[in-house]
């Protein structure tokens, strides 16, 4: 008997796999169209984007962990056109509420016809701050609520969009910005730290950012991977050394009338810097007005990227050199009696005032800066040979190697050179013809300061990282000239300051110390009034926590060292000491009831 | 007669067909059973993601938050902030021959700061987490079927006391 249903049956399962073939066929199909790769590129679009996350950025800390860097929160404010109801609401908001919008602009894209553009998304600005946003949400909020009200589609700030986003702050505005450097941050993808710490440390600082698939579907959805924000940095400058060397350096300048300047406050025993100002001054906050502070070839920090004349202060170096090798004692004497020193019976070299001086011992050409003096102890006593390799011993022509971005170097011109003359020996005794960095002349002189060793010179004292900090380890760049030699400098410069009651002194500090006037040449010689008028010491002279560097550039109140510099740096170590807690030496000697 | 053997065993066709939907609805309810337990797993990952996806976003919002506070509490306490309310409480610079100097033991004005531990060498340890846990029922599965194996394995070599 034949089943009644049996036909029924076929006819369904007939049905079924025609209908399923059918699917397959179709489906095979569509995979060989020619819309088959804008299908399978559309599907991509809808499972999900590819997204960039970027750690935040380290802080950066003084050494005392105040913040001197670090980040808050913007908003990247954009146009969605999938969700866009009312272009003109939107025009009309932005450019009502954010500065710098103009409503026919943000209304043309507003405006875009939706399928003309293949990116649907528009950026209208990179950073607004957050209490815009606020104000842009209450009226979205608003608007939202009388369309309730009105039973209408507008108005409508639909397809205004925002997504928060951090970008670089510098809460103490201008104080040392010069060592910061910025972060210029407005394009996300290619900012990256300009200047200072934030370029050299960028890296560091800015830790990996790293690609994430962010998938629309809910079910493939997973934590995003833990991502470390970049390493915070503490800095060896302190924020009450600092600002007060900006003020005095800022007094100075007005005072003086100089063009610009450098301050450095260095510890001369591990090499960190404490205070470093350098003009013009900068808020980093404001990172695009850059060109207007620093128009033409003006240096970020002339403390690290100004190579000039330094003038008498250089004999510290040229004195350090002929005591360290034997061929001068403090005692040895020179008779002054022209005030002219002939290099090779063509090249006369005078005294700054043109006087003689008559016998003097090495101290006393220290005391009366005497530039024959000090030519003839550099090309009678040191000869060329010694007196250049003392000079790359304390590292002139080469980079100190201070962790900042943009030092400038000069190299060192050497008898082997085709361009160094004979004079150049004479002159460079005394800190003429030579171009050096402030820096450099810090970390050479730190040597007299610091039993003969050169510490590199550094601003960053600790890495922290992953939670946990590295402390910076002091470095010995090289050790010029002996322990003995050193002291022996310093009591001479100490003594020398002291009998030529200079305006560097400080009551109740024992202080070395040597002045300097670099004349500053044209193209037709040393022919202007213009100097470089500079100051250099350190102290207390038995045992120096501090070491103070004055450069005042083209001072028009008088052109002298002496007269312009010693004072600021009076100014400075009088401050200096009760910062760093250092009591006057009759205390600290425990003489004070003697 | 074998024909009659035959009917007498056979299955009335109502009894054949009561079979059939039985046998389909045995079929329906298992599929409606996997299908259920499918959609409420599915329905359980998907509420995950977006909680996730909720958490990971509340997140962000928190370290803005945080970044912000930071920022506000620097700006509060910038040297410019401190020296203006330093003034209005009548504090003033000290001159320094005025100034006093006591000798306090153990002070060091110059002491390291410390943001964060030092750096100590991080043994890692292994998750506290059972095995079982981190693998599939299959790979279990083929575990326990492979154990014995591997325990007699292992045991070889070992002298017994």
């Amino acid at each position: 008997m034949k089943m009644p249903f049996h036909g029924r049956y076929l006819s369904i399962v007939i049905i079924c796999a025609i209908l399923g073939g059918a699917i397959v066929v179709q489906m095979v199909r569509i995979n060989y169209t020619i819309y088959a790769q804008q299908l399978i590129a559309k599907s991509e679009d809808y499972q999900g984007i590819e997204k960039v996350i970027y750690p935040s950025r380290g802080n950066i800390y003084d050494r005392s962990g105040h913040i001197l860097a670090t980040n808050q929160v913007g908003y990247e404010l954009g146009i969605d056109l999938k969700f866009v109801a009312d272009p003109e609401s939107i025009a009309f908001s932005v450019a009502s509420i954010i500065d710098d919008m103009d409503y026919v602009n943000v209304y043309e894209l507003a405006n875009t016809e939706k399928r003309d553009v293949e990116n649907r998304y528009f950026v209208l600005s990179s950073y607004v701050s957050k209490e815009k946003i606020d104000e842009l949400a209450r009226l979205k909020e608003n608007y939202s609520e009388r369309r309730q009200e009105q039973k209408s589609s507008k108005p409508s700030l639909s397809g205004l969009v925002w997504y928060p986003m951090q970008q670089r702050t510098y809460p103490e505005g201008t104080l040392a910005a010069n060592i910061l450097g910025f972060y210029n941050y407005f394009s996300r993808e290619t900012a990256q730290g300009v200047y200072g710490i934030e370029e050299a440390y960028n890296r560091l600082l800015t830790g990996k950012p790293q690609s994430v698939f962010m998938p629309n579907d809910p079910y493939l959805v997973e934590a995003l991977p833990d991502i470390q924000p970049g390493a915070s940095l503490v800095l060896t400058i302190d924020r009450e050394i600092q600002s007060m060397v900006e003020r005095t350096l800022s007094d100075a300048i007005e005072w003086s009338g100089a063009e610009g300047g450098t301050i450095i406050v260095a510890d001369p025993k591990t090499g960190e810097i404490l205070g470093m100002a350098s003009t013009p001054y900068f808020n980093p906050n404001e990172y695009w007005k850059y060109e207007e502070t620093f128009p033409g070839i003006t240096p970020y920090n002339r403390a690290i990227g100004t190579t000039y004349e330094p003038g008498s202060v250089f004999k510290v170096i040229t004195m350090a050199a002929a005591l360290d090798s034997g061929v001068a004692e403090p005692s040895t004497t020179y008779n002054d009696s022209s005030g002219v020193y002939w290099v090779a019976n063509s090249w006369p070299i005078y005294n700054w005032d043109g006087g003689a001086w008559g016998v003097q011992d090495m101290t006393g050409c220290m005391q009366h800066s005497l530039n024959v003096c000090l030519a003839h102890v550099a090309v009678d006593l040191l000869q060329e040979d010694l007196f250049y390799q003392y000079l790359q011993a304390f590292g002139f022509g080469r980079s100190t190697g201070i962790d900042l971005a943009s030092e400038a170097n000069y190299p060192l011109r050497l008898p082997t050179n085709n361009q160094w003359v004979e004079i150049d020996l004479a002159t460079n005794s005394f800190g003429q013809g030579i171009a050096v960095t402030p820096i450099q002349m810090v970390t050479a002189i730190s040597a007299v300061a610091n039993d003969g060793m050169m510490m590199t010179p550094h601003v960053v004292r600790s890495v922290i990282d992953r939670g946990q900090q590295y402390d910076v380890t002091p470095q010995v760049i090289n050790s010029p000239i002996s322990p003995e030699t050193a002291h022996t400098l310093s009591q001479m410069l100490t003594i020398a300051l002291q009998e030529e009651a200079s305006d560097a002194l400080i009551e109740g500090y024992t202080i070395a110390g040597k002045t300097g006037t670099g004349e500053i040449p044209t193209e037709f010689g040393y022919t202007s009034e213009l100097t470089n008028a500079s100051f250099v010491g350190w102290g207390p002279s038995d045992d120096p926590q501090f070491l103070v560097y004055v450069w005042l550039e083209k001072p028009t109140i008088s052109k002298w060292g002496s007269v312009v510099a010693a004072p600021v740096f009076r100014d400075v170590v009088e401050q200096l000491v009760v910062l760093m807690r250092i009591p006057p030496d009759n205390i600290r000697l425990g003489t004070a009831n003697e | 007669m074998k024909n009659q053997i035959l009917q007498a065993y056979k299955q009335a066709p109502w009894r054949i067909q009561i079979q059939w939907i039985g046998l389909f609805l045995l079929a329906l309810v298992l599929i409606a059973a996997i299908t259920g337990l499918y959609l409420n797993i599915s329905a359980q990952a998907a509420t995950s993601g977006r909680k996730i996806q909720v958490l990971e976003s509340d997140i962000e919002d928190i370290n803005n938050e945080i970044a912000d506070l930071t920022t506000q509490l620097a700006k509060a306490q910038s040297i410019e902030n401190m020296r203006a309310r330093a003034k209005e409480l009548g504090f003033k610079m000290i001159d320094p021959n005025n100034a006093v100097y006591l000798e306090i033991p153990g002070y060091d004005p110059n002491a390291d700061l410390v943001l964060a531990p030092p750096r100590v060498n991080i043994i890692a340890e292994s998750p506290n987490v059972k095995s079982s846990y981190k693998i599939s029922l299959w790979e279990w599965f083929i575990d326990q079927i492979w154990q014995p194996t591997k325990n007699s394995t292992q045991l070889e070599g070992v002298v017994l006391p």
